[in-house]
């Protein structure tokens, strides 16, 4: 990294030059959104989100990975990598959030870049959204050097409910709501229904009847206070209501439908209970027509705002979702876990159901990642500056970006940057793939199909299409060869001073599995991976090592000193129990200790399904 | 009160107006810290006793966790030590207090350090990362904490034991350097065959050329400093030339390292630490074996020092822990048990397990602590004095120390004669605290830490915009234990620097004591480690009376959320009498500790519980406790239980959530009648209702 880092530099000072002769800045305006101005802002970004092809989207995170075996690694399958990632997205906060509506017309992209800044504050006092969270002092360090402001994302950050949460906290704060009119009637109704409307609605003719004769008199306030105080009516919004208790959802509707009769001057509210069912339903009692406009029109504005303020930052996300525009991101499983688990509802066990859920809310999700794997296939894109100049050195595709100015033009923020080079890379990326990006709109299937080919990949390491590609091992067999999770053994208790290949030496004299072809990595400083590139091999093993009588020499050795294995299934279970030590080898150990492993047999053939051929890059690991 | 609340209105006023700025409270950061250390630290040697604060970034890591009155000793323990590994300790305050017996005050110097755990020498991962309780961010942004210097600025720090533990890391990874050098690289491809190849011919047309040309250097420099990639440069290393080399990949470099090796005796491949923590990679020309291995050596040292030092850079903040505690300073803090269990994790080292190790471990490192809330609820002088108001530190602070200037400024002769004086120094000028404190009474009504009791909140937040720093807590703290010592009637005029504050025979009986629990009222001995609980506190009459026994303590988690406590209450009622249940605690909506009158109903509970949950028949549906049953769900255990949950490192939001976490699978946990009679005759004892227990659950049904 060291030897190639003058030679990137170069590279990073020449792509300056080219820019700073497009923009004398070098950097775009931003437009900051905090608190203060959240609620101005939410109209322009819905336009902009709505008259744009897709979203760019880039979070900044409190944190990544609680350990170093914790991060996301190549030997990784989807289960795992989406479990470490679901861990990530539960413990770590967002604290900064870019959006960037863009269009791709040819060459030139129009981008209309936001910048949130998002404290989970408490705003109703309900230990939401979030009670707790974990820092991890490097990411919080790396993003002050980047100049983010911690001050104002504290102070003025905009806060936020996720979906469930929501609901959660609109029954916590039980305000009535304006009962949803029946459309269709409801099934036959029961002896007991019947009986129980009628009663309701002779009730109901008769207070009507009674509010009505009081208001017209002519009475002293005094006595008409008076009254109200031995009569015990009840007012709502200084109209004359009556409760009607229910016991059940079923008759909470029978008494809404019920009341359609009466929908000239009554309008229905539902009052809930705290575990979400209904408490009861209140009946108020309009003077006319338009008072009762009125009251509705006003409930529903007292609705909307109260719900606002509930959601927050949440309605930017909502919008982006209801538009069904393709997203674009960096990373996108770290960044939709924790889009996800934020701001739509917990995230769900298994990677599979994760999908399912983010499809509802997000169609189509473009990597681009996994654009630049089509042209560079060795490479991950960890930067997107030197993924843009590596495109710059390689390839000639002049991309202009237009920022339409809505930022003050002398605030200087370094960061957040990230989001509008996402929108640069990926136009580039398709101009160089040759897909247009115009065509999602236009629904022109056969383009349109050509950049889903891309889309909703979760798995870091994974390629564009789901098999090995055989037509493309020649190029890649320099440094990336496949191997099945069968052939992964993963070795603890050798101490913290052994290095991989010292380690493998040791291993070499050991076992006469370790007489063929293998490789040892380490995982943390606890533990070591073992690849067999001979199938078969791992099993020989792994039999040996719970077998004492087959020990033999240095190996049972190093066994009685402390040496463990286990194959890819008890790693897999570590992560699925969420036993997140901070070394891997606690984590095994305890995977080991766990009851379910009893059932050892059955998960094992389970697993040889779901785990397909993955790639493994020995430079990464 | 009216008195001080418009003392207050007015001197807040002119606090905005004219002090803000020039207020005396030295902030330090990474900047000045090294200077700042410098002062300090001859403030504290003469010192007579120094008060300390900290701001933390939480309290507790889940709700459940929070201060309860049902906490035993134990589990209490087990909270703090939660919180203090969990949250960061973002400002410590440090104020050393001196007796000037020319001015006949206390003069006193606030140190407000900002520090951030920046992990500037890798230690174990679980300090790379640290929880942050929403509200307590909020908290302290409202009161203007300034987080960007926190972050950006802070001094960081290493513990004791993350000292010693990257030392040994450093011993073993030199060890290994010095063993590993005998290793060797195989070779795999054709690539690296060729270019080891080249390599070689590459050095050894470089050590040749030096050999003949040790006249003329200039030659040499002509044949390979043209070298078109750079990737060879001429230059001197420790009086020998040598090539550094620039551009290769690290697996080049191994391969370069192993010809070098392989084929040259008088050539070294040494890595050198840059200035710009990267490294750079040089081939040295030596004389002979002896010299290289010479030269090996020195680098290996050299190394070695660069590395230490580094750690000793690291140290940071701890410079002034290990100062308080070399100089044996009596240590002033205002229910600081949280503050000591903060000050051990991070700068001593990983908290034991029991409380009875840690007060051991503190002891050690601080000889004297005196508690200002343990003082002002203990003695009774200072009880009488404060007449049953409020012991946090703001409200202490208030009604302890504003008397002061009442006396001299309205010039009234209330308590005259039993006023301190403070002072504190500037660069400029003296602060006389008469004027001072009236500020701080009027800025800093409230107490940093946050206490978990959601009342405080709330009893607080009226005052808002307000700044409130460590280092004005610990002035605080300072400020009422000079004022306790001068209502105990010590006399500092006759007080000799020699003599130490902690050993005067009226702080004796309350030095080194704690709140372990404010809320029970458990007081540990830090120097025995003995615990006991505070006698004579009025202030929850009725619950002191019926105690807490831990033993009759059932705990039920996983029922319906929705589950009222009154009707828990009322179901088990039902079931075991209706004196059975002397009182109930929501830990939070999925769990609740329900205390019993006698511990035998524990036991019954438990398996009236578990039979319920095994058998399915119409008659266990309409059994009382079938509704707290509903959802199959429902858990119970005894005590021990929430003992063992609170051990673990995990922290849920819900306790239900929580024990699954843990691992618990089963949903009752039996517990055996054991010693039965005795614990009869403690209930004798007790004159409690031992009335209807199972006859009244037949009865029922």
């Amino acid at each position: 990294m060291v030897a190639v880092s003058p030679l990137l530099q170069r590279r990073l000072l020449s792509t300056g030059v080219t820019k700073t002769h497009h923009k004398p800045h070098q950097q775009w305006n931003i437009k900051q959104v905090k608190k203060s101005n959240f609620a101005d802002t939410l109209e322009d970004i819905k336009s902009h989100v709505s008259n744009s092809d897709f979203v760019a989207v880039s979070l900044q995170n409190t944190g990544f990975y609680a350990a170093p075996w914790q991060r996301v690694s190549p030997f990784d399958t989807a289960d795992t990598a989406y479990l470490k990632a679901k861990y990530a997205a539960e413990r770590f906060q967002v604290l900064h959030f870019a959006v960037c509506p863009f269009t791709v017309r040819a060459s030139k992209v129009t981008a209309y870049p936001y910048n949130f800044h998002l404290f989970p504050r408490a705003e109703l006092k309900m230990e939401m959204p979030s009670y707790s969270f974990y820092c991890q002092t490097s990411s919080l360090i790396s993003m002050a050097r980047q100049g983010f402001d911690f001050n104002s994302c504290i102070n003025d950050g905009i806060s936020y409910l996720s979906r469930e949460q929501e609901s959660a906290a609109k029954i916590q704060i039980g305000n009535p709501i304006l009962a949803k009119n029946v459309t269709e009637s409801t099934s036959i109704h029961s002896i007991a229904d019947s009986v129980f409307i009628e009663r309701i609605k002779s009730h109901i003719k008769n207070w009507k009847k009674t509010c009505k004769e009081t208001s017209t008199r002519k009475e002293d306030a005094l006595v008409r206070s008076l009254r109200k105080l031995v009569l015990g009516n009840e007012e709502y919004d200084s109209r004359p209501c009556m409760n009607i208790d229910v016991c059940s959802e079923r008759q909470a509707q029978l008494v809404v439908e019920m009341l359609q009769e009466f929908a000239d001057d009554v309008v229905p509210l539902i009052i809930p209970a705290k575990g979400g069912a209904t408490w009861a339903v209140r009946v108020v009692l309009t003077s006319s027509k338009e008072d009762k406009d009125l009251l509705q029109g006003k409930l529903q504005n007292d609705e909307q705002e109260l719900l606002k303020k509930i959601r927050g930052f949440r309605e930017v996300i909502d919008l982006i979702s209801a538009s069904q525009k393709p997203v674009v991101t960096h990373g996108s499983l770290n960044d939709l876990t924790f889009i996800h688990s934020k701001f739509i509802a917990p995230l769900p066990p298994t990677v599979d159901e994760f999908m399912c859920s983010l499809r509802l809310a997000f169609p189509l999700v473009i990597d681009v990642n996994n654009l630049m794997k089509e042209i560079s296939p060795m490479r991950k894109v960890t930067n997107i500056p030197v993924a843009i100049s590596q495109l710059k050195n390689r390839f000639f595709t002049p991309i202009d970006m237009e920022i339409p100015c809505q930022a003050m033009e002398n605030e200087d923020t370094i960061h957040g940057q990230n989001v509008v080079k996402i929108c640069e890379l990926f136009a580039k990326l398709c101009s160089i793939l040759k897909i247009n990006p115009a065509a999602v709109q236009s629904d022109e299937e056969k383009q349109a199909s050509a950049l889903e080919a891309y889309a909703n990949i979760f798995s870091p390491f994974c390629t564009a299409s789901e098999e090995p590609i055989n037509g493309d091992v020649k190029i890649w067999a320099n440094n990336t060869r496949t191997v099945s999770c069968e052939d992964l053994v993963f070795l603890w208790g050798f101490g913290d001073r052994v290095t991989s290949g010292v380690l493998k030496g040791l291993l070499q004299e050991s076992h006469e599995a370790f007489s063929k072809e293998f490789d040892v990595r380490l995982v943390d400083n606890s533990c070591a991976i073992v690849i067999f590139w001979r199938c078969g091999l791992s099993e020989t093993f792994l039999n040996t090592m719970n077998k004492c009588s087959d020990m033999r020499g240095p190996l049972r050795e190093m066994v009685s000193e402390g040496l463990r294995a286990a194959g890819y299934e008890t790693y897999n279970r570590a992560c699925r129990l969420g036993l997140w030590e901070s070394r891997l080898a606690d984590s095994l150990d305890r995977a080991l200790a766990d009851p379910d492993s009893a059932s050892k047999a059955d998960s094992k053939t389970k697993s040889s399904d779901i785990c397909n051929e993955w790639i493994i890059n020995l430079d990464d690991l | 009160m009216r008195k001080h609340q418009w003392l207050r209105t007015t001197l807040s006023r002119a606090y905005y107006c004219s002090f803000s700025s020039s207020f005396p409270l030295k902030h330090v950061t990474q900047s000045n810290f090294e200077s700042a250390v410098a002062d300090l630290k001859t403030h504290l040697k003469a010192a007579d006793f120094v008060a300390i604060d900290l701001e933390m970034t939480g309290v507790a890591s889940a709700p459940w966790r929070e201060s309860l009155e049902f906490d035993r000793f134990d589990v209490k323990y087990l909270k703090v030590k939660d919180s203090a590994e969990k949250f960061a300790v973002v400002q410590f305050g440090v104020c050393p207090f001196r007796w000037d017996p020319l001015r006949l005050s206390f003069i006193a110097h606030p140190h407000n350090f900002y520090i951030f755990p920046r992990q500037e020498v890798p230690t174990d991962s679980s300090s790379c990362e640290f929880l942050c309780q929403t509200t307590s961010m909020d908290f302290l942004a409202k009161y203007h904490f300034d987080f960007n210097a926190c972050i950006r600025q802070g001094v960081s720090y290493l513990s004791r034991w993350q000292e010693d533990e990257a030392l040994r890391r450093l011993n073993l990874r030199y060890e290994d350097e010095l063993s590993e050098q005998a290793r060797d690289v195989p070779l795999f491809s054709i690539t690296d065959i060729l270019f080891s190849e080249r390599m070689k011919n590459r050095l050894r047309e470089w050590r040749d050329g030096l050999l003949k040309d040790t006249s003329g250097g200039s030659q040499l420099e002509g044949s390979f400093l043209n070298d078109s990639n750079q990737q060879f440069q001429n230059i001197f290393y420790k009086m020998r030339p040598a090539l550094s080399l620039n551009g290769f990949t690290s697996h080049q470099r191994r391969l370069i390292q192993s010809v070098t090796k392989k084929h040259f005796k008088d050539l070294a491949f040494v890595r050198v630490e840059g200035e710009s923590s990267c490294s750079q990679q040089l081939v040295v020309y030596t004389d002979s074996e002896s010299d290289r291995d010479l030269l090996k050596k020195e680098v290996m040292d050299d190394y070695r020092r660069q590395a230490e030092m580094k750690i000793k850079a690291a140290i940071g903040f701890r410079h002034v822990i290990d100062l308080l505690s070399s100089e044996k300073k009596l240590i002033i803090g205002h229910n600081c048990f949280l503050d000591l269990a903060h000050v051990h994790s991070k700068f001593l080292g990983p908290l034991p397990l029991e409380a009875e190790e840690f007060v051991h471990s503190v002891n050690k490192c601080f000889p004297y602590i005196i508690d200002t809330k343990i003082l002002l609820n203990t003695n009774n002088i200072l009880k009488q004095r404060m007449n049953k108001s409020k012991t946090s530190l703001s409200s202490a602070f208030l009604s302890l120390c504003p008397q002061i200037a009442f006396a001299s400024n309205e010039s009234c002769n209330l308590t005259f004669s039993s006023s301190v004086k403070v002072e504190i120094t500037s660069k400029k000028d003296f602060w006389g605290i008469n004027v001072l404190m009236h500020l701080l009474g009027a800025c800093f009504v409230f107490k940093s830490k946050f206490c978990s009791s959601k009342s405080q909140h709330k009893s607080s937040s009226w005052i808002s915009g307000v700044k409130h720093e460590a280092g004005y807590d610990a002035f605080m703290t300072g400020c009422i234990f000079a004022q306790a010592c001068n209502l105990l009637g010590i006399d500092f005029k006759l007080y000799s620097p020699s003599e130490n504050l902690a050993c005067n025979e009226r702080l004796q009986k309350h030095a080194n004591l704690l709140y372990l629990s404010w809320i029970n009222g458990d007081i540990i001995d830090l120097s025995t480690g003995h615990r006991t609980a505070e006698s004579l506190r009025c202030r929850d009459l009725k619950k002191w009376q019926t105690g807490i026994l831990f033993e009759n303590i059932v705990l039920i988690w996983g029922f319906p959320s929705d589950l009222k406590t009154a009707v828990i209450k009322d179901r088990i009622s039902k079931v075991f009498g209706p004196t059975s249940v002397t009182s109930i605690c929501r830990l939070d909506e999925t769990a609740v500790f329900v205390q019993f009158s006698k511990s035998k109903l524990v036991a019954d509970f438990l398996l009236v519980k578990e039979t319920l949950d095994r058998s399915n028949d119409a008659f266990s549906v309409l059994h009382p406790l079938s509704t707290i049953l509903e959802g199959g769900s429902t858990c119970a255990a005894s005590y021990e239980t929430y003992k063992d949950i609170c051990s673990s490192p995990l922290s849920k939001v819900l306790f239900a959530d929580q024990a699954q976490a843990v691992g618990i699978r089963w949903k009752t946990k039996l517990v055996e009648r054991k010693e039965e009679i005795e614990i009869e005759e403690q209930d004798n004892f007790r004159e409690e209702n031992a009335a209807n227990t199972i006859s009244v659950y037949v009865e029922q049904n």
